[in-house]
């Protein structure tokens, strides 16, 4: 069985300072990984890569068995991968909450191609899974951060993706809808057998989650669990 | 002499028809400017434009289609080049404005043209619009047009948010660098139409109201394209009326559009709260 996501030596720089030196994480299907570290350890530029946002100096990055270096346009595979970042600059015009979470949709309708009922159908499964189904009409911005949090991971869920990448989901939420969140993850993570890599500085709320935990630090990466 | 009567003449209709298409298509480039916080761009084309001015000048070719073409060039090229260097547009925006600026200065000193002549780039007039003037505006608002029906969602998602329209496998940049495209090639013919420091009448300003008072993108694009034929049209006959400067006139009449927008919403918000 090949690794759905596996990182061998990793550098990556950015300007002058070298963010990861030599990271070695892997993630089987199904496996929910969680990566946690002090701020600025690395853990939002290791999603990147993971993503083909960001290049690396050096090092191999395979996802889904594609070799990401063999390909100038990672698109196709992007498709696949879900992401939930830690805050969206999305509050430039107003949209309601559906649309956010057909956006997720986006990608795999195809360009020039207008969304049809399945993937309204597949908006609407996303949204009820993450418990947001009553403030489809609202307005994103009028929702509460924790809300904010769901619209973004029913996005990503709608999106129908083999791997879902989460930066930091529960930064900004109170401790009770941390764990509500954190919870709703879990489940949709083995409801769907999504590969999850979860990257948090919390480690102690991930631990029950996760089949494994990485800690980033100094720029290497280390299995503590 | 009537205002109905006045439309007999050739550059009244020339004006209202460049009004028809650029007040309903531009409006929806302020929308992308707003959005994208591409302010910046706007100024740096002004000033390309009036390096293409000093040049046409200079080379005794038509300044104005010089200007047209070295907005076209460089808005080709701002987002590609802005990606190589790591550097945002708005940075990248400041860089040309004054080189552009500085280069057009040296050329309108040393080949001793009169700077008025340079400057008269900057100031646009849509009662002297030509048959080809009318058909550039028409062609640009169709392909403005015609761009958004065809890739709304893509640009929904653009405006929403860039990282997120790459991460479910939009071609992001594609899409943001016709964005800049189209941008350029508006702002280089509202130059023409109304002048490079009124541009705002057409392309912002009505995209501000429109922003005020919408739910979702479909409404922004809607109202800021009823907003810049309202202003546009409105704007036209107040300054026959009143005999003022029709560009200033539609300006005026779309800062009071915001205004009534800006009053709607608060009324709107006073009655959410209440409720």
């Amino acid at each position: 069985m090949h690794h759905s996501i596996e990182l061998a030596e990793l550098y990556v720089r950015l300007g002058n300072v070298s963010v990861l030196q030599g990271v070695n994480i892997e993630a089987k299907p199904c496996e929910f990984i969680s990566v946690v570290g002090a701020n600025g350890a690395g853990k939002t530029t290791l999603l990147k890569v993971v993503n083909g946002i960001l290049k690396p100096s050096q090092g191999r990055i395979t996802v889904l068995g594609y070799n990401l270096s063999h390909y100038k346009n990672l698109n196709f595979l992007r498709k696949e991968i879900g992401v939930v970042p830690q805050k969206s600059n999305s509050n430039r015009f107003p949209i309601c909450v559906e649309e956010a979470v057909l956006m997720g949709r986006y990608g795999k309708i195809g360009l020039m191609r207008r969304p049809k009922e399945p993937d309204w159908d597949k908006a609407y499964e996303a949204m009820k899974a993450v418990g947001i189904s009553q403030f489809s009409k609202k307005l994103v911005p009028e929702l509460s951060g924790g809300e904010q949090q769901k619209v973004a991971l029913a996005r990503a869920i709608a999106q129908e993706p083999l791997i879902l990448l989460l930066d930091e989901p529960t930064t900004y939420l109170d401790q009770e809808s941390r764990s509500e969140i954190m919870e709703i993850i879990h489940t949709i993570h083995h409801q769907r057998e999504l590969t999850t890599l979860l990257v948090s500085h919390d480690d102690q709320l991930v631990e029950q989650y996760s089949d494994k935990i990485y800690l980033l630090k100094e720029g290497k990466g280390y299995l503590i669990k | 002499m009537s205002w109905i009567q006045t439309l007999n003449f050739p550059f009244m209709q020339h004006a209202l028809i460049a009004i028809l298409f650029a007040g309903i298509a531009f409006p929806m480039i302020g929308v992308f400017v707003l959005s994208l916080n591409l302010i910046p761009l706007r100024f740096a084309m002004m000033h390309v434009a009036l390096l293409g001015g000093a040049i046409g000048l200079f080379l005794k070719v038509d300044p104005l289609l010089l200007g047209l073409l070295f907005c076209i060039l460089s808005s080709m090229a701002l987002g590609p080049i802005s990606e190589k260097m790591k550097l945002g547009v708005g940075i990248l925006s400041g860089y040309f404005m004054t080189l552009t600026l500085a280069l057009a200065f040296i050329l309108i000193y040393k080949a001793d043209i009169h700077v008025l002549e340079a400057f008269n780039i900057l100031w646009g007039n849509i009662l002297s619009l030509t048959i080809l003037d009318l058909i550039i505006v028409g062609l640009i608002s169709l392909m403005i047009l015609i761009m958004v029906f065809l890739f709304f969602k893509e640009i929904q998602a653009i405006l929403y948010d860039r990282e997120i329209a790459l991460a479910v496998g939009l071609p992001e940049k594609l899409f943001y660098y016709l964005i800049i495209f189209m941008l350029g090639l508006t702002i280089a013919v509202s130059m023409r139409m109304i002048g490079a420091l009124l541009i705002d009448a057409f392309v912002l300003l009505p995209a501000m109201a429109a922003t005020l008072i919408s739910r979702s993108l479909k409404q922004t694009f809607f109202f800021s394209s009823l907003f810049g034929l309202l202003s546009g049209m409105a704007g036209l006959y107040l300054s026959f009326v009143f005999d003022i400067p029709t560009s200033s006139t539609i300006i005026l009449v779309a800062s009071l559009i915001i205004a009534g927008c800006f009053l709607f919403r608060r009324r709107l918000s006073g009655y959410e709260k209440v409720r």
